[in-house]
């Protein structure tokens, strides 16, 4: 438990010197998350989703997005609930990841999207190291807007590309021989 | 790195690698005058080329080359295989100054320095006296002899002891609010301006001529004690606008001759281009143009311009004795290559990739865009409607083609690559080996081109090293002591095959397997075929060579050369056979980015199937249901259910279909719910997030925007056939990798 609060100490600190100061609001399953606003290329109604075969629940599918096609990360069913359900204000919120050459564009399925905030670094506390319900190391801090926390997501993290393609390559192996 | 610089650098690597290709050719054509002609040319244009841009180190190393071959070219010395090979390394040297110019280094270290300075002293040494004996000029007339001929003045300095200014302002100078006058004043500050030629050849008629447009270029004789630094801060101004060339007092001939190269005019007056290069004077040329038209009396005025009366006014300078021969020559030279170059570069423009690729990707759009168009207009039952977009989309198909087309390059040039590393190996090695190259011209996208080198140098080499003999096994065991390494490259059936080929000893199969039983790849006593074990020689790790040597044998060749060419969406194949040779098969798709795809649709999903591996589609008969097989035509065709396979779940169709496929010679039935007709399809990368997958090779964008899948046939029969493998105790597992359970 000592190393998980010193990670999550370390990771506070690190928000405190380089995170942007300005978020986007979402609520997933009555919770309300924040991402870092630089992250964020573009939000876009919730439309037809295609399917990957053979892939984790958490793995959407991928979409059509003015030509290029980007896969959909179901965050709900990333943080181990079930997967959201779409309803009239679900929207896709396009993440850019990565740096450099390794750029990579992700989508991800919220409930609803509700503002841009400015949460200025004194009022981010850091992230507690059990109940969140959440992966300790998903959070970056947790910001306090009008009295109540919302939850910062360390964003390389819950997006992590390695992870993901990780998981994905595992699910696809139950069933046939995988290459090493 | 600027742009001249890497045009430089880009330009140099080909002048080399065609310097390299024909002095392979001269080896086994020794004393064919155009290849060591052409060999010179490439040697000489680098010189250049690395002049304009003053990389000395290139110039020096390169001046000493081209004596050489010049030597060689006025068979003063002869051509041998040592000398073949030392002006090889000399390639690979300029080469790698080509690398130290490329980092950014203003020199080469020190090692690479000893390194050319040995080459050099071995290249002097091979020249030997011979070349102080006076040229000869036994072809005189042949343009080759009057470049021997210039090349031979090539050390001599001209007399002026001026400098030597070329001037070419552009077009928008004047409108930029800059005024030529002023840096020629400018520069008479600094020095003095002895002569001063006024070029005005782009100057249009009156008509066309446009005020606010500068035409002029100049040509400066020009006396100072500044340096070239300081003469050439007079036009900083200008500097991004105006072409300028600077040459030393007393430089040599040879650098006027680069001069004369260098100038953009075409097909310019021969008389003028030696006025402008200072090597005669006006007076001279007057003197010169008097003599020449005096029989034409009148039409004098009109005539004396036109380009074709440019080499007569060469020979009667000559006469007159006012111009070296050489110069002469040089500038008909030039008028020639004028016009050769023109020609050629009607032929070939030069476009960045990306340039290229953000074509492609647009005519990518347009198909997907067209394709929606379609679907609306035979929604709306327009005839008319119908009829303009189908002709839009033949329209698109052919401008698709076209820009496919652009990508694809002639598979002849990797290959002729490994003609020197054949070569050179060969040599080491103590073998013969003969490279036969056939289907050069195959066409295959530029990308994966760029990716076989590899892959291929890898199979050549163990082509090289395990499998071709020595001479002497060779003739033991009645063969020609002359080893034979195939490179082919051929279509079939919508994919493009490249073999390797040698008629070596063949692979040994008792010993191949004996290592893999000894690598736990297999276990003893497995059933396998012939093929199942030749193949085995690409599993990680695995190498048959008992002993290391440096050309191959580390074990890490054969599976990363699988991996590679997996990585193109291709496949790779061994066959083999005993005492008579191996054969390498790559098979790879024809572009990385288009294909025609036939559209399926299962439960709510559509799915993409290349239309290349398509044979037929039928409809699922009362036995297919029950059984995983069915009759076709007398033949059995194994069944691959994609609603299991993808775990799908929703009702079964009344009707379901299959899609008869063929993969590398075997069939089988892809069964799906509905036939939805062909597509063309513009592949889009899945992201990195997808690259274990199997069973899909991307994805692409349908006319409604959804977005499908494209199926990997090959993968996915694999898989039923690896699957199936697994379910059967004790049968044999073709590959260790599948056999995890």
């Amino acid at each position: 438990m000592s190393q998980s609060l010193s990670i999550s100490k370390h990771a506070a600190a690190d928000a405190a010197d380089h995170s942007p100061q300005q978020y986007l609001t979402f609520s997933l399953g009555g919770e309300v998350f924040a991402l870092g606003i630089l992250n964020v290329k573009e939000i876009i109604e919730f439309g037809q989703i295609t399917e990957i075969p053979m892939m984790p629940a958490f793995i959407r599918g991928v979409i059509n997005l003015r030509g290029a096609v980007v896969p959909v990360i179901d965050l709900s069913a990333r943080f181990g609930g079930s997967g959201s359900t779409v309803s009239r204000r679900t929207c896709i919120v396009i993440v850019e990841l990565g740096d450099g050459e390794e750029r990579q564009d992700l989508g991800v399925i919220v409930d609803a999207v509700n503002e841009v905030l400015e949460i200025p670094r004194a009022d981010i506390e850091p992230p507690p190291s059990f109940g969140a319900r959440i992966r300790a190391d998903f959070i970056q801090g947790m910001g306090k807007v009008d009295g109540h926390f919302v939850i910062i997501l360390n964003v390389e993290r819950v997006l992590s590309t390695e992870e993901i393609t990780l998981l994905a390559s595992m699910n696809g192996d139950t069933s046939a021989g995988e290459e090493q | 790195m600027d742009e001249i610089t890497s045009v430089f650098v880009t330009e140099s690597r080909e002048q080399l690698a065609a310097l390299e290709s024909a002095l392979l050719q001269l080896e086994h054509n020794p004393g064919d005058d155009d290849t060591l002609n052409a060999i010179f040319r490439s040697a000489h244009t680098i010189k250049g080329g690395a002049g304009v841009i003053e990389c000395t180190y290139i110039v020096s190393f390169t001046h000493v080359v081209e004596n050489v071959l010049d030597t060689l070219r006025n068979r003063e010395i002869t051509l041998d295989a040592d000398l073949i090979a030392l002006l090889l390394a000399c390639g690979d040297h300029m080469g790698q100054l080509l690398g130290v110019l490329e980092a950014g280094a203003s020199a080469p270290d020190e090692e690479l320095s000893a390194e050319g300075e040995a080459l050099l002293q071995r290249l002097q040494a091979g020249k030997g006296a011979s070349t102080q004996a006076p040229n000869t000029n036994p072809t005189a007339g042949t343009p080759a002899a009057f470049d021997a001929l210039i090349e031979s003045s090539g050390g001599g300095a001209v007399e002026t002891d001026c400098w030597h200014i070329s001037l070419r302002f552009g077009p928008d100078v004047l409108r930029n609010g800059l005024d030529p006058l002023n840096f020629l004043r400018y520069l008479g500050e600094i020095g003095h301006i002895e002569r001063l030629e006024t070029v005005a050849d782009a100057m249009p008629a009156a008509a066309e001529m446009d005020a606010e447009r500068c035409y002029l270029g100049f040509e400066i004789s020009f006396s100072s004690t500044a340096d070239k630094a300081a003469i050439e801060r007079v036009f900083d101004f200008v500097r991004d606008e105006c072409t300028l060339h600077i040459l030393p007092p007393h430089s040599r001939l040879n650098d006027y001759f680069t001069l004369i190269n260098a100038l953009p005019e075409d097909l310019m007056r021969l008389g003028e281009i030696l006025v402008r290069v200072g090597a005669l004077t006006q007076h001279e040329l007057d003197e010169g143009l008097s003599a020449q038209l005096a029989p034409l009396a009148g039409a004098a005025a009109t005539d004396a311009a036109a380009p074709t009366q440019a080499p007569q006014i060469g020979e009667i300078l000559v006469e007159h004795k006012v111009v070296q021969p050489e110069l002469v020559a040089a500038a008909v030279a030039r008028q020639k290559q004028v016009s050769e170059n023109k020609a050629a570069e009607a032929r070939l423009i030069r476009i960045p990739a990306d340039k290229l690729d953000r074509l492609i990707d647009l005519v990518g759009e347009l198909v997907i865009a067209g394709a929606s168009v379609n679907l609306l207009a035979s929604k709306s039952g327009s005839e008319a409607l119908t009829e303009a977009t189908s002709l839009t989309g033949r329209l698109v198909e052919s401008i698709r083609d076209a820009a496919l087309q652009l990508r694809m390059v002639q598979i002849g040039d990797t290959f002729n690559r490994f003609h020197r590393v054949v070569r050179d190996t060969s040599r080491d090695m103590g073998k013969e080996i003969e490279l036969v190259i056939s289907g050069g011209e195959t066409e295959l996208d530029k990308s994966m081109v760029e990716k076989l080198g590899d892959p291929l140098m890898h199979l050549v080499r163990n082509a090289m090293d395990h499998g071709l003999e020595l001479p002497a096994v060779r003739e033991a065991s009645g063969k020609s002591a002359r080893g034979r390494l195939e490179l082919n490259a051929f279509h079939d059936s919508g994919s493009i095959v490249i073999e390797v080929v040698e008629d070596g000893a063949g692979l040994n199969r008792e010993r191949i397997l004996a290592k893999a039983i000894e690598r736990g790849l297999v276990q003893a006593g497995q059933a396998l075929t012939d093929a199942e074990i030749y193949n085995l020689i690409f599993e990680p790790g695995f190498s048959t060579a008992a002993q290391v040597t440096n050309i191959s044998g580390r074990g890490v060749g054969m599976d990363v050369v699988r991996r590679n060419i997996q990585g193109l969406r291709g496949s790779i194949d061994v066959s083999s056979e005993p005492g008579k040779g191996s054969r390498f098969a790559i098979r790879l798709p024809l572009t990385l980015a288009i294909i025609d795809g036939f559209l399926v649709g299962v439960g709510e999903a559509a799915y993409v199937i290349p239309l290349d591996s398509v044979v037929e589609c039928i409809e699922l008969s009362a036995e297919g249901s029950e059984r995983d097989y069915v009759n076709l035509r007398g033949e059995v065709l194994p069944l691959l259910r994609l609603r299991q396979l993808f775990g799908m779940e929703g009702e079964l169709p009344s009707r379901q279909n299959v899609v008869v496929v063929h993969y590398a010679g075997s069939k089988s039935g892809i069964v799906v719910d509905q036939l939805l007709g062909e597509f063309q399809t513009v592949i889009k990368p899945l992201g990195s997030i997808f690259r274990h997958i199997k069973g899909i090779g991307g994805s692409t964008i349908l006319g409604s925007g959804e977005v499908a899948l494209i199926l990997d046939v090959q993968a996915l029969v694999q898989r039923c056939a690896s699957k199936e493998a697994q379910h059967v105790p004790g049968a044999a597992r073709a590959l260790p990798t599948t056999s995890r359970s």
